[in-house]
């Protein structure tokens, strides 16, 4: 399935490791979906099941994120560059519930909440992962 | 070249990039591009990072050589790659550093370009970086016990190094609104021999 | 000589005995273990997190699922209660080895985590324990030391009984019977009271699962009574960090300008004249008719140094993109304001 154009969703984006991985990181497993790993294209969606939900909450901060599992594709377009890069969602996350209200802002255009995190390979492509968060606009 | 005049010499290229940036350069900024619409623009077909990132790779894994400037990378599954450092690469391991700071057995992320001879000259290079979200458990003299999953980790704070961010706002160097029980993201670099995190910067929520 | 030694032999060990079998401490251990079991069991029979954190123990990745994995720890949880009211129904003083029944089964329970326990470690050490089914915390050594203080209650409590059930047929006085928990309680408040006090807090502090109870208010009451380590004056005052510029600057008109030819991170900052200036590295590809040639080149950026974004939205920023070798100024069309038809947007 190819990534889209159709306006999604909008909000900031950080980065998380999953898959066999090194340091911290080494207990994250395969992630909700089994199959997220660091060194690929792949993302965490705050809604990728009922369970996902329950955890992530993002209703908590007006934020009625869409359904979207395992294997959804989206287009992830960095706000202030326009780097753009094509993702897979494979695992649960970020915790919207406990970061309500923060923003991101791009010349005084904020994005609020976090609604996504991507793994290093994604974050990388679109800003550098020492920058932690990102403003985005997600397309599918 | 000796030290002292790498270092001169150092100083002096700064000096003469300061000069071009600050005397000649283009101001960019609302004042000088008017009231563009900021939402516009980043929709738009501008010209963007898209073709060199199409371009570029991603090398992920443990340093298990230094060969000069290459380093030769054992990925989390198995995979292996040589990542070649440049002039041009930037170096992060808890601070913008030289080569110098990394070591065999660092962890690391890498985006460049691949070349013919399967090597990938990176562009920049993130050693043992780590961005977890956790729970602060503790708060201690120079350090903060930090719960990430199943895990406990020290997270070493440097005072005027480490840098937090409270509720969205501007990083400070300010720690003394952190509080134990917060959820936290912390960005910081991962020390392979004690396991514990060099804490970069940590980000509360409300 | 010889038998003054071994009556004196004979003599301490049934001194040992009686004290095992009739003090304190053999009275009140099955009353600590039972509340430790009772609990436990009544977590892992009727608590709701059972079904929630059974995913997540190393006993579902034995198993290979959620479903045996909650029967099974129902399961146990029933045996601990079961474990639990009879250690407190039947004490050491029934003075029959039925009573020793509640302390063998406790201390096969305590056996069987300790097996359970060493097998998780090896095959998936970050795996919760589900020792009390509300608990994610992982196997550690204090994981260890509570199912240990289980087996060692049990085999207390039940040497105790065998004890008190052999003296009760050896002897018809009733001086060397042993007494129930109530009757010691009665009997010795204070010192019981002290006992239990002092094991329950063991116990408690063995249950990672309860350190949000005790071990963050405490700390958080250090914290108040000894002040923030981290105290904002000793933090270098206002000055605002060189993560925060690079944080403005991402987020600001330049970068995006700049953005097509910048590749790298952050190389160099430093700071002169009141201005912080930031290094990048990229690649700008002239364009012309055969494609262009791509030269490497310095994106150098200066920004107030004590601005960051909580003082302005959009920074005015000096960029300079220069040739990396020759230092000669390129790529000023991009750094232009350009009209930009707009797309529809998310959000």
């Amino acid at each position: 399935m190819a990534c889209g154009t159709t306006s999604l969703w909008a909000g900031e984006t950080s980065w998380f490791c999953c898959g066999n991985a090194w340091g911290p990181c080494s207990s994250a497993g395969g992630g909700a979906c089994g199959t997220c790993r660091s060194a690929s294209y792949h993302g965490a969606w705050p809604n990728a099941s009922q369970a996902c939900w329950d955890i992530t909450r993002p209703d908590l901060c007006g934020e009625n994120i869409p359904r979207r599992g395992c294997g959804s594709v989206m287009n992830v377009r960095h706000q202030c560059s326009g780097a753009t890069v094509c993702i897979t969602i494979t695992d649960c996350g970020p915790r919207t519930k406990s970061w309500c209200g923060e923003a991101t802002c791009c010349n005084g255009a904020c994005r609020t909440n976090r609604v996504l995190d991507l793994t290093p390979a994604a974050f990388s492509a679109i800003g550098n992962l020492s920058s932690g968060m990102l403003p985005v606009y997600i397309y599918e | 070249m000796t030290a002292h005049q790498g270092i001169s010499s150092a100083v002096g290229r700064r000096r003469f990039l300061t000069r071009t940036v600050v005397g000649g350069a283009t101001i960019v900024g609302a004042t000088a591009l008017g009231g563009i619409d900021a939402d516009a623009a980043f929709a738009a077909p501008q010209p963007s990072l898209d073709p060199a990132f199409a371009k570029s790779s991603f090398v992920e894994g443990r340093i298990t050589r230094i060969d000069g400037s290459v380093l030769q990378v054992l990925g989390s599954h198995g995979d292996r790659a040589c990542v070649q450092l440049t002039n041009a690469t930037s170096i992060w391991k808890g601070e913008p550093t030289t080569a110098a700071a990394i070591d065999t057995g660092d962890g690391l992320y890498a985006r460049g370009v691949p070349m013919p001879d399967g090597t990938v000259a990176a562009d920049a290079v993130w050693v043992n970086i780590v961005n977890m979200a956790t729970t602060i458990r503790g708060i201690g003299k120079n350090r903060l016990h930090l719960s990430h999953g199943h895990h406990e980790i020290v997270g070493n704070v440097f005072p005027g190094t480490t840098n937090a961010s409270y509720a969205g706002q501007a990083l400070t160097s300010d720690l003394s609104k952190l509080r134990i029980g917060q959820h936290a993201q912390v960005l910081g670099a991962w020390r392979p021999s004690d396991d514990s995190v060099d804490v970069v910067r940590i980000s509360v929520g409300h | 000589m010889e038998s003054l030694t071994s009556g004196l032999a004979s003599g301490l060990a049934s001194d040992l005995t009686s004290s095992l079998t009739t003090g304190l401490v053999p009275a009140l251990v099955p009353l600590v273990l039972a509340g430790l079991l009772g609990w436990t069991g009544a977590v892992k029979l009727f608590g709701r997190g059972t079904v929630r954190q059974a995913p997540k123990t190393a006993l579902a990745r034995m198993l290979r699922s959620s479903e045996r994995t909650v029967l099974v720890l129902r399961t146990v949880g029933a045996a601990e209660l079961v474990a639990a009211v009879g250690l407190l129904a039947l004490p050491a003083s029934v003075g029959s080895t039925a009573a020793a029944a509640p302390g063998v089964a406790a201390a096969a329970l305590g056996a069987g985590f300790l097996g359970y326990l060493a097998r998780a470690r090896a095959t998936a050490p970050e795996s919760s324990c589900g020792c009390s089914a509300g608990d994610d915390a992982p196997i550690t050594w204090r994981t260890f030391a509570r199912a240990a203080a289980v087996l060692a209650g049990g085999a207390v409590s039940a040497a105790c009984a065998l004890g008190a059930a052999w003296m009760a047929e050896g002897s018809t006085g009733a001086d060397g019977a042993a007494q129930p928990w109530w009757t010691v309680i009665q009997e010795q408040p204070f010192v019981s009271l002290g006992f239990l006090l002092l094991s329950s807090a063991v116990l408690v502090g063995l249950s990672a699962d309860l350190d949000r109870w005790w071990r963050l208010p405490l700390r958080r009451f250090r914290l108040r009574l000894f002040g923030h380590p981290f105290n904002s004056a000793a933090a270098g005052g206002s000055a605002v960090p060189v993560a925060a510029t690079v944080e403005l600057l991402e987020r600001s008109l330049a970068w995006q300008a700049a953005s097509p030819v910048v590749r790298s991170g952050l190389v160099d900052h430093w700071a002169e004249d009141g201005w912080r200036i930031l290094q990048f590295t990229g690649v700008y590809e002239e364009s012309g008719e055969e494609g262009g040639a791509a030269r490497p080149v310095a994106v150098l950026f200066a920004l107030d140094a004590t601005v960051s974004t909580d003082t302005t939205a959009e920074p005015a920023v000096r960029v300079a993109i220069v040739d990396a070798d020759t230092g000669e100024a390129v790529a000023a069309e991009l750094l232009s304001p350009a009209v930009r038809p707009a797309l529809p947007l998310a959000g």
